[in-house]
């Protein structure tokens, strides 16, 4: 390190300009007063912008904001990690399940519509088909969606209101 | 930029606190006069580091003024963990880094008068060119130089430089103001010197 301060003693000196560097005289007299000042007259409130209170509030979203903006390329390899497992989990989500969809109950499949009413002895049932109650598994409806309202049959008819007198 | 406007003399005054401690609990309750020693207290470093930071005296003064604003609304959550200066100069360096990212590629220098002592500084007279016809002109011309040298360097290389070669900050000190190791804090002014050296070639005397 001796080394290298040797090496940099030229530039040393020359940084030892900056510190004559002054701001106008009286400048110092007065700063305490204006900092006052604006505090008292609520400017403080102000000047709480929303990147200063995340600095203070959250600082590790704060430097992490910051490494983006002082590396495009860490933004960029971020959001195409985000990107990626975003991708993943619709891929993993819209996989096709392992098993076989099948109606929660064998009675379903019974155009009887009392047959889903029967009451079901699950002891008397073999161990293949208890694994149809399972409420995890989807239920599936034979039925077209259309036929579920064609019993009620709904119509429409033009209403006409008279008044009394007309 | 606002300057100064006179302190109200109904301010209840109390008696000159000299510890430090007992002004930032003063402060802390909101008593203006023991936050005003305390800017007293740290102004000239607060804005030197701005100022060496901005080249700018404008916004340096903005900043500075601002830094002691957002301290003072900080005050509260100020644990004591390090000390009052450091604490203020994280605050005021962070807000400076933030200010000058925002105003990238607008850098506007407005520099600060040299005072009279910088003709009989040994150090800088040993830089001046011999050829120079006016010592005032050689250290103008050199000031600005340096200055827009500095401002080429990122704000984390410059801040460093800043601290420990103008201000004379030990690197621990740097460290902890900074929110990071000594290592980091060395290897950062070792890069920042080897390109400030690599701007300033022609000004500079071989060694």
């Amino acid at each position: 390190m001796n080394e290298n301060e040797n090496n940099f003693e030229s530039l040393r000196r020359l940084l030892a300009l900056k510190r004559h560097e002054t701001p106008p005289p009286g400048y110092f007299a007065n700063f305490s007063a204006a900092v006052t000042a604006r505090i008292r007259a609520g400017d403080a409130r102000r000047t709480a912008s929303v990147p200063d209170r995340l600095a203070d509030e959250l600082p590790w979203l704060f430097r992490l904001m910051s490494a983006f903006e002082a590396k495009p390329a860490f933004a960029g390899a971020f959001a195409s990690a985000l990107c990626l497992l975003l991708l993943v989990g619709i891929v993993y989500a819209e996989r096709p399940s392992d098993i076989e969809p099948q109606p929660i109950l064998q009675a379903t499949l019974d155009t009887s519509p009392l047959a889903v009413a029967t009451p079901v002895n699950l002891s008397s049932q073999p161990a293949e088909q208890t694994v149809f109650l399972s409420s995890t598994n989807p239920v599936f409806n034979s039925q077209p969606a259309g036929a579920w309202f064609a019993s009620q049959g709904p119509t429409v008819q033009p209403v006409n209101f008279m008044l009394p007198g007309n | 930029m606002i300057m100064a406007e006179p302190v109200s003399s109904s301010q209840p005054q109390v008696s000159a606190p000299v510890d430090e401690d007992e002004l930032v609990r003063d402060a802390r309750q909101g008593n203006l006069t023991a936050y005003d020693e305390l800017v007293k207290r740290y102004q000239e470093r607060i804005y030197a580091t701005l100022y060496h930071m901005t080249s700018n005296h404008e916004d340096a003064n903005d900043l500075a003024q601002e830094s002691f604003i957002k301290a003072f609304q900080a005050l509260k959550s100020f644990k004591g963990g390090s000390s009052f200066y450091t604490w203020l100069y994280r605050i005021a360096v962070n807000k400076t880094i933030n200010f000058l990212k925002q105003r990238k590629n607008r850098t506007h220098i407005s520099l600060n008068n040299i005072d009279f002592n910088a003709e009989h500084d040994p150090d800088l007279i040993a830089l001046i060119s011999e050829q120079t016809p006016r010592r005032a002109a050689g250290l103008t011309e050199l000031q600005e130089k340096l200055n827009e040298a500095l401002m080429k360097l990122s704000e984390s290389h410059r801040l460093v430089v800043v601290m420990h070669d103008v201000q004379g900050l030990s690197h621990e000190e740097i460290a902890e103001a900074m929110d990071c190791n000594v290592g980091t804090v060395r290897s950062r002014l070792f890069y920042a010197r080897q390109q400030l050296q690599g701007f300033l070639a022609d000004y500079l005397k071989p060694t």
